[in-house]
């Protein structure tokens, strides 16, 4: 079994045979990634079409970027930093951007860990619901968030990245990753009540 | 070591999420054991979990992708969704051409309060001074040899 240190050596030495100008290491990077890629910016597309756009482009950016990849990071971190970056370029292009966090968790000045009564919880999701049913009302209620929220969610809980690894991709610190996620969460359970209050439950 | 609600509910998060340290899980573990308040916060946190499936309707990948990109890379293929911005350039040639037309400026007025300053000094090995009264003084006043007056008759 491949280890994650020989995965990211691996990375490295298929980075170096594309800057030497082997198009087929670019191509085994792009296979190694096209599947994480196209899962994490489904969330920010409408269609097949757009992800397949903003992944084809990640891979692009990545390519004519790739001199500037230093080896402090790994290259999927690296690679997913670009993913967010176009993703969320694509929203603000097509006027798709939805409203800004006006909330800043860095400079808020309240507490934000550990406040588990935000006022409002959900039921789970009803046991006769398909996975595609649940996914596309996860769907529905991520684009109601700020981009802030919906990314560390994103990458949070589809993607089962560790805060270390969100906060080199976002380039923020762990404790702001912690905050943001609260303050997601609580987001996510808010726009899901009102959009669909029958998952709503007392708190 | 026990802990205190207080203690216990900012870490249920972390806990929840896999990014606790023993140190602090264990105590926790015990406390969510003895506290139904806490322990309810963690099975909320569990259920938000829940919603966060794979999707198995999701898009895939086509067949080619990677062999597709690579040869658009290669192509020298900028992408279609966010090329890169054209507009900038000319912004970035006027600072360049401003700083050589103010060097250029700043040359010209320099030659020239040269060349009026060398004019303006006068010429010769000496200052041009002499110790000779100005000629105007050498002259006969007007007035030496005034003409006869008219005689009466």
């Amino acid at each position: 079994m491949i280890t994650m240190h020989e995965l990211a050596r691996e990375d490295v030495q298929l980075v170096e045979e594309t800057l030497a100008g082997n198009p087929l290491s670019f191509q085994l990077l792009v296979e190694r990634y096209q599947e994480r890629i196209f899962a994490l910016v489904r969330h920010y597309a409408k269609s097949a079409v757009e992800v397949e756009d903003i992944a084809q482009d990640t891979f692009l950016k990545a390519y004519r970027r790739l001199e500037t990849f230093q080896r402090q990071s790994s290259f999927s971190t690296w690679l997913y930093r670009i993913a967010v970056n176009t993703a969320l370029d694509f929203l603000k292009r097509t006027g798709r951007s939805p409203v800004q966090a006006v909330e800043d968790p860095e400079l808020s000045a309240s507490p934000v860990r550990g406040q588990a009564g935000s006022g409002v919880a959900i039921t789970a999701p009803d046991a006769h619901l398909r996975k595609e049913e649940i996914a596309r009302i996860t769907h529905e209620v991520l684009g109601e968030l700020p981009e802030i929220f919906r990314t560390v969610l994103v990458l949070r809980e589809f993607e089962d990245m560790p805060y270390q690894q969100m906060a080199e991709v976002l380039g923020i610190s762990i404790g702001t990753i912690e905050s943001r996620l609260f303050r997601a969460r609580a987001r996510f359970k808010e726009a899901m009540i009102r959009l669909h209050p029958e998952f709503a439950t007392p708190d | 070591m026990k802990i205190t609600c207080e203690d216990a509910r900012p870490l249920v998060p972390s806990y929840l999420d896999g990014e606790l340290a023993e140190v602090q899980a264990s105590p926790l573990r015990t406390h969510l054991l003895d506290c139904p308040a806490c322990r309810e916060t963690a099975k909320e946190g569990k259920i938000l979990q829940r919603w966060f499936e794979p999707d198995p309707s999701a898009v895939k990948v086509p067949p080619g992708f990677a062999a597709r990109v690579a040869r658009r890379a290669f192509a020298g293929d900028p992408g279609v969704l966010v090329p890169e911005p054209p507009a900038v350039r000319p912004r970035r040639a006027l600072l360049p051409f401003l700083l050589v037309a103010t060097a250029v400026a700043a040359a010209l007025l320099f030659v020239l309060a040269v060349a009026i300053q060398r004019q303006s000094l006068p010429t010769g090995n000496g200052l041009g001074a002499t110790d000779a009264p100005p000629p105007w003084l050498d002259a006969p006043p007007a007035d030496a040899n005034p003409a006869p007056a008219p005689t009466a008759r």
